[in-house]
């Protein structure tokens, strides 16, 4: 249904957007472009969906050349952009409507498949309502249906869940299961949600900049990474936790121990084997577990393998690539935008530094004015700023015992991890569903 | 092509019916112009208007005025919809693509054209003495209406070049005012410097205003409104396959 060979598309100022991309979609395929911000996912699908040109490549869809039958193309598939394109302003009806002669439907065809459709989606209700008094997972809804509306035979979605709560999320991957299991349709849909990959594809394609580095079913990636991820959480923690992580590494078995705040990730080859193990050693140095989850690798981790990058800045990519696209041929825009560019790389550049620098000068600040502070944070501290005689020697035991393994402080170093460490909790929330898989 | 553009502007159309406070507002400046120049310029006897008062040789520029601030911020629009992505659901589809450009400049031409006949309806209102008979009265519309095209089409085709609203606002504020002032819409010729005057000579709107002015005040000169539709087509013509252009230029 999509074939696509050796496809290049360089930006004005010699980016490469699109870097000898290659891929193929089977009729019934649901194929899923996964990767960082600026990867390429919304300007291939602007190049296989016709609204953007490209240098290099020969590009397939539905049976026609993209570059020298674009109509043909057109009248094959359906796009689900990112932006909603439905109007406020009408009803979904009139949208659906409009939509339909925009695809030079007739009269008659368009209502049919207006009420087919509505019914689908379960859209009836609110059919004959101006969009504005719609919902943001109803508005993905008509907007799925009105490109739709013409019985493509490929549908391209575009981070089709980006914005929605977590049960609209959940219910439109129901839709779009169906319309995939029931009409057989085609679709390719990019997204950076790891766990809408993995639910939603037969295929994962994971791409970064401007090249898939890899194309295989979600099991397969998975199986790809060996070993299992546990958890583990303390009830407290002072030199023991030191002294047990550092006794793990003496553990052939053990791959990687990662502190994440109060969580403690072990990477093992085998969950089953280890767990014990683990509790056993707990044990031995006198420390008290309050939690311990066991889970699989999740594409998570197949990720962070492939592009050594993480999924964080939602919404940067947009904005971004979505002014190239439209910044092409004219003049002034471009170079608005290059200057606009290095402006913000260096402020990042200085921010980031001055910011660092006056986030520890802020953390020392607080914890000398908090002497009885215990937590890991004000030990921290005070190894660096040695103000406090009574609790550095304690502190200074700890940060010998716990040597090797990342100590609880080093949280700038987190976006290394794909769960980003803004929320202790995201990476729970990333494997929760996992488990129920 | 013409069936899409047909329904695309009945799609702006209802648009704009659904928000009719927008269409009232853009009414709001040229009725105010109406009212204070009328009636400040009232006691210039000596203004060469061609014997009528100065209402009479006003109501055009009004009128003109009013198709100018209408249509100008077409291009407006458009950035919005580029942002919100109507126009790539517009673009994947097989429309035709001057469709999409043509819809939008009628769009804006027949709204001008609607607002002008209120304005109109005002300066009767007001005692101008106008020759409302309506052939006269299609005439002068028709020329409103290739104004409103050339106008929305010169703003859509910026709004696609500028890609940004701010810098379009600026050019519409930086392109409406001269253009009028510069025009023989308020002060008739013979009372112009000689510069400025050189300058009217090559202002649409100066022939948007003599059109309107030679069918609607005093006797009807369709020599002059002759010439001035010519100038109105060109204009129209010209901007209109510019916008196309820009347009198609959009896919990169």
């Amino acid at each position: 249904m999509i074939r696509v060979s050796g496809l290049t598309k360089i930006f004005e100022g010699g980016n490469k957007a699109i870097d000898d991309l290659s891929l193929k979609v089977k009729q019934g395929e649901i194929l899923a472009l996964l990767g960082p911000n600026g990867a390429g996912k919304t300007t291939t699908i602007r190049v296989l969906t016709t609204l953007s040109g490209f240098d290099k490549g020969e590009v397939e869809v539905a049976g026609f050349n993209v570059d020298s039958d674009p109509e043909s193309v057109r009248c094959a598939i359906g796009l689900v952009a990112q932006k909603t394109g439905v109007d406020h302003f009408l009803s979904g009806r009139e949208n659906l409507m409009l939509q339909g002669r925009l695809y030079r439907m007739n009269t008659a065809d368009i209502e049919s498949r207006i009420t087919e459709l509505a019914k689908y989606f379960e859209l009836d209700d609110a059919l004959d309502r101006t969009v504005m008094t719609y919902s943001g997972g109803m508005q993905r809804k008509l907007d799925i249906a009105t490109a739709l509306i013409h019985k493509p035979k490929v549908l391209f979605l575009d981070e089709p869940t980006l914005g929605l709560d977590i049960k609209s999320r959940q219910n439109l991957w129901r839709y779009i299961n169906k319309l995939n299991k029931e009409q057989g349709l085609t679709i390719l849909l990019t997204t950076h949600y790891l766990e809408e990959a993995d639910h939603l594809s037969h295929r994962v394609a994971i791409i970064n900049q401007g090249k898939i580095q890899i194309i295989d079913t979600p099991e397969a990636l998975k199986n790809d990474i060996h070993g299992d991820a546990v958890i583990l959480n303390f009830d407290s923690q002072g030199p023991e936790t030191g002294d047990f992580t550092y006794a793990m590494h003496e553990d052939t078995e053990i791959k990687d121990v990662v502190w994440q705040n109060d969580k403690l990730h072990v990477y093992v080859d085998n969950g089953g084997s280890a767990v014990p193990k683990l509790v056993h050693l707990a044990k031995e140095k006198g420390l008290v577990i309050k939690s311990l989850s066991l889970s699989q690798p999740s594409l998570d981790d197949v990720f962070l393998k492939y592009t050594g990058t993480t999924l964080d800045e939602v919404g940067e990519e947009e904005g971004d690539e979505w002014w190239h696209q439209w910044a092409g041929k004219s003049g002034g825009g471009s170079k608005w935008q290059k200057n606009w560019g290095q402006w913000q790389d260096k402020i990042e550049a200085s921010g980031t530094e001055a910011g660092k620098a006056g986030w520890q000068d802020k953390m020392q600040e607080w914890q000398n004015k908090d002497n009885s502070n215990q937590s890991e944070q004000a030990n921290l501290a005070d190894t660096e700023n040695s103000q406090q005689p009574q609790d550095n020697k304690h502190n200074k035991g700890q940060q010998q015992a716990t040597d090797k393994p990342p100590e609880p402080d080093k949280q700038q170093d987190w976006p290394q991890q794909p769960w980003s460490g803004k929320d202790p909790d995201d990476w729970q929330k990333w494997q929760q569903p996992d488990k129920d898989k | 092509m013409l069936a899409d553009t047909w329904h695309l502007f009945l799609k702006y159309t209802k648009i704009t019916l659904r928000m009719p406070m927008w269409t009232l507002f853009t009414l709001i400046q040229p009725l105010l112009w109406l009212i204070i120049f009328t009636q400040l310029f009232k006691n210039f006897v000596q203004a060469p208007t061609d014997g009528g008062s100065y209402i009479d040789f006003f109501v055009p520029g009004v009128l003109v005025m009013t198709a100018l601030f209408g249509s100008s911020w077409s291009g407006v629009s458009l950035l919005r919809e580029i942002t919100a992505g109507s126009v790539d659901k517009m673009l994947v589809s097989p429309v035709s693509r001057v469709a999409i450009v043509l819809s939008r400049v009628m769009h804006s031409a027949v709204q001008v054209v609607l607002q002008t006949l209120t304005i109109m309806l005002v300066a009767w209102a007001f005692g101008a003495n106008l020759n409302l008979d309506p052939i006269n009265l299609f005439l002068a519309m028709v020329s409103i209406f290739l104004l409103g095209v050339g106008l929305a089409a010169l703003s859509n085709g910026f709004a696609i070049i500028l890609q940004r609203e701010e810098p379009l606002v600026m050019i519409g504020n930086l392109m409406t005012l001269p253009l009028m002032f510069l025009s023989t819409a308020m002060v008739p010729k013979q009372f112009m410097p000689g510069w400025i005057e050189a300058v009217s000579l090559v202002n649409p709107i100066t022939y948007a205003v003599e059109s309107v002015r030679a069918v609607l005040v005093g006797t009807p000169d369709l020599g002059t409104y002759g010439f001035g539709l010519a100038i109105m087509l060109v204009f129209a013509g010209l901007s209109l396959a510019w916008a196309v252009s820009a347009f198609n230029g959009l896919r990169d």
